[in-house]
């Protein structure tokens, strides 16, 4: 009886999961810079009418070329006080702030027993420690980040020098996973998370390791599943403790290190510093300025996939004869001059079929295979969902 | 020493069809892989040299250099010429499956097509009035079981090297047969003539796919009179061994029928009159046409057979 179906058996199929990484660099020319006209426009940038974000495209953002590539934000908590200002007029933002900071806290950190919401924490564990109440948010796309930042793969240089335009990445300090690997937590409503850590050469704040504590400062969080980078406000502060919120004891020597354009702030005379800028400029103002100090971001982001592999085992009396209309001459088979010749075909497709013969998907082979009654092989079909 | 050849087992990526997708989405457990087969659409067996002077290195050398083209997503433009799997080595012939040209179901010789007239109207403008008989390949879609003209498909070895009378090998006979259309413009009906209720048989698709393509399957003996043996004697478009017929007639869909937003949508205006019964025509530029094809596959042998279907709809 001639078929041109073949059954699968209970072996002849099986799932895999692999995890694929990508290499993901972000230059910081790409984030401020390349995309400018003269007048200091970034084509790249976009910004929003209510000012909470500000999204960042690998390309003018007009173009259909554009990639969404990450978001900015930045927000304290309701808690973060004693404020750099002295009168509430002066909070430019604040309540968009606030609002900011407790919406990636209650996504990202959650609520205690008492369903209070709780502020990121330097070290992860909530029972005490240093709590980060000003942060930087970065919100990496589905499209950079996939199913998950690769844990241990995360790096940020930032550019910490006091001088907004020339200068600022004299002191550089490098913000990394390196322990993300083997040591994350798991006590995020988002799922896991790691510790960011700075170290830097020439850098006051930041020598490594850190006099004070003999390991590199902790100074953000980065959640791997939703792609979200959370940055302490006090990478910022000259000689600030880890952790530390920029607000609390702003002394002049602490408060000079995001040094930001007065052209920038908003605040009129300046220059203006980082937490007067937290507290008195505008979250876009306060993007801007954290852009205009990346110097690089790369991570390696994780693609789950899971593939069915169906082993189409040919066997020699397998599909030696063909349903092409080519194949035959009135009939007769154009590739045989006799009955004693053996017949072949030129495999150069695979259809993986229904039990009621619905073509569900398609295999292609990138040249023709030839198929004869003394050949066998094995071909396996991979698919990935 | 050389390396041993690994080209035994290939790796491939397969791509999800169009059909696939949805039956995925439907997450009904309809989606399951359940068998396979091979194919060679791309093949031109023409260029199979088999009297190559240089010898059988050079037969295929020509086929081996085809460029392949990726995978299509649609699921009715792949796999349409399947290999197939037959114990025996010493096969010459292989059947086939060919239109019948008699004058009830040969193709229309104006068009080289069989034309379906989708409505009342369009039949009564090509046929004269009282009588059933419409000319050779004009098909009744208003209602199939009024008049004789049908579609009818012979499956057998089409040579003369071997005789009309010997019997067709079993493992070539072909019993089942995949018949598939646009089920926005028509359906299958019986060629015959229910006698208790005067009414053409209409089946229902065994399966409808995203891209509305309707699939009928049909077995030799079951009720439908579709697919019958070639009686032995009886004239056939096979010069050889004889094996099934498909026989069918089609019928327009109610949206064809009823409605010209098909024919406005898809159609085009006929500028070539249509010659009727007698000296009937449609002249050009009143009647709109639907040009679409009805698969026929044998569903162990996989031949298949794409029939070229007009249907017409007087303005």
């Amino acid at each position: 009886m001639a078929t041109s179906f073949k059954t699968f058996n209970d072996q002849d199929s099986v799932v895999t999961r692999n995890l694929l990484h990508e290499a993901i660099p972000i230059t910081g020319t790409i984030v401020s810079g390349t995309y400018c006209n003269k007048t200091g426009g970034e084509f790249n940038i976009k910004t929003y009418s209510h000012g909470m974000f500000q999204s960042v495209y690998d390309y003018p953002y007009l173009s259909s070329s554009a990639n969404h590539i990450f978001d900015l934000t930045a927000g304290y908590s309701s808690k973060a006080t004693p404020l750099s200002k002295s009168s509430a007029a002066n909070y430019n933002m604040q309540p968009k702030k606030i609002n900011i900071y407790n919406e990636m806290a209650q996504v990202l950190v959650g609520f205690d027993e008492t369903n209070t919401l709780r502020q990121f924490d330097a070290d992860g564990d909530f029972t005490g420690g240093v709590k980060m109440k000003a942060c930087y948010f970065f919100n990496f796309t589905r499209l950079l980040s996939k199913d998950e930042i690769k844990k241990g793969s995360f790096s940020l240089v930032l550019g910490l020098g006091k001088g907004y335009n020339t200068g600022s990445y004299r002191q550089r300090i490098t913000i990394t996973d390196g322990s993300g690997s083997t040591s994350y937590k798991v006590n995020s409503p988002a799922g896991e998370y790691g510790i960011l850590r700075a170290s830097g050469s020439g850098n006051t704040a930041f020598t490594n390791p850190d006099p004070l504590t003999g390991s590199n400062p902790k100074v953000g969080l980065i959640y791997y599943q939703a792609g979200i980078a959370v940055i302490t406000a006090s990478v910022f502060v000259s000689g600030g403790l880890p952790g530390r919120s920029p607000f609390a004891n702003p002394s002049a020597n602490r408060k000079t290190m995001l040094q930001v354009s007065p052209a920038l702030t908003g605040l009129g005379a300046g220059p203006h510093f980082s937490p007067a800028v937290l507290t008195g400029s505008s979250i876009n103002v306060n993007c801007n300025a954290l852009r205009h100090r990346i110097n690089n971001i790369s991570f390696n982001n994780t693609t789950e996939l899971n593939s069915s592999v169906y082993f189409c085992r040919v066997n020699n009396t397998d599909f030696n004869y063909s349903g092409n209309p080519t194949y035959l001459s009135s009939s007769k088979l154009v590739v045989k001059n006799n009955a004693n010749d053996l017949p072949v075909t030129y495999v150069t497709t695979v259809g993986l079929y229904s039990g009621d013969n619905e073509l569900l998907a398609v295999a292609k082979l990138s040249e023709p295979l030839k198929k004869d009654p003394t050949t066998e092989f094995t071909l396996r079909v991979r698919l990935d969902y | 020493m050389g390396f041993l050849d690994n080209s035994g087992d290939i790796i491939l990526d397969a791509v999800l069809t169009d059909l696939g997708r949805k039956r995925l989405a439907e997450g009904n457990g309809s989606f399951k892989v359940s068998k396979y087969a091979l194919a060679d659409d791309e093949i031109d067996y023409a260029l199979y040299d088999k009297n190559n002077a240089s010898g059988s290195a050079y037969y295929d050398i020509n086929i081996l250099q085809t460029p392949v083209l990726e995978a299509f997503t649609n699921n009715m433009s792949s796999m349409k010429s399947r290999l197939l799997s037959i114990a025996r080595k010493d096969l010459l012939y292989l059947p086939v499956v060919k239109i019948f040209n008699d004058d009830a179901s040969t193709l229309n010789s104006q068009f080289s097509q069989y034309l379906v007239l989708v409505d009342e109207t369009t039949v009564n403008a090509l046929k004269s009035s009282g009588g059933n008989t419409l000319v050779a390949g004009q098909l009744n879609g208003d209602i199939p079981q009024q008049g004789s003209k049908m579609i009818r498909v012979d499956q057998g070895l089409d040579t003369l090297e071997l005789s009309a009378n010997s019997v067709i090998s079993q493992d070539l006979l072909e019993t089942q047969y995949y018949i598939q259309m646009d089920n926005r413009l028509g359906f299958i009906a019986s060629p015959t003539t229910n006698a208790n209720t005067n009414s053409s048989l209409s089946f229902t698709p065994t399966t409808i796919d995203d891209d509305n393509i309707a699939t009928y399957i049909f077995t030799l003996n079951d009720d439908s009179d579709v697919v019958t043996r070639i009686p032995e004697g009886d004239a056939s478009s096979i010069r050889g061994p004889r094996g099934t017929k498909v026989s069918l007639k089609i019928g327009s869909s109610l949206d064809a029928k009823t409605s010209s937003f098909l024919f406005t949508q898809l159609g085009t205006a006929g500028t070539t009159a249509i010659t009727g019964e007698g000296s009937l025509t449609l002249a050009a530029g009143t009647y709109k046409f639907i040009d679409t094809t009805v698969r026929i596959s044998g569903v162990s042998t996989g031949y298949t057979l794409d029939i070229p279907i007009r249907l017409v709809k007087k303005n």
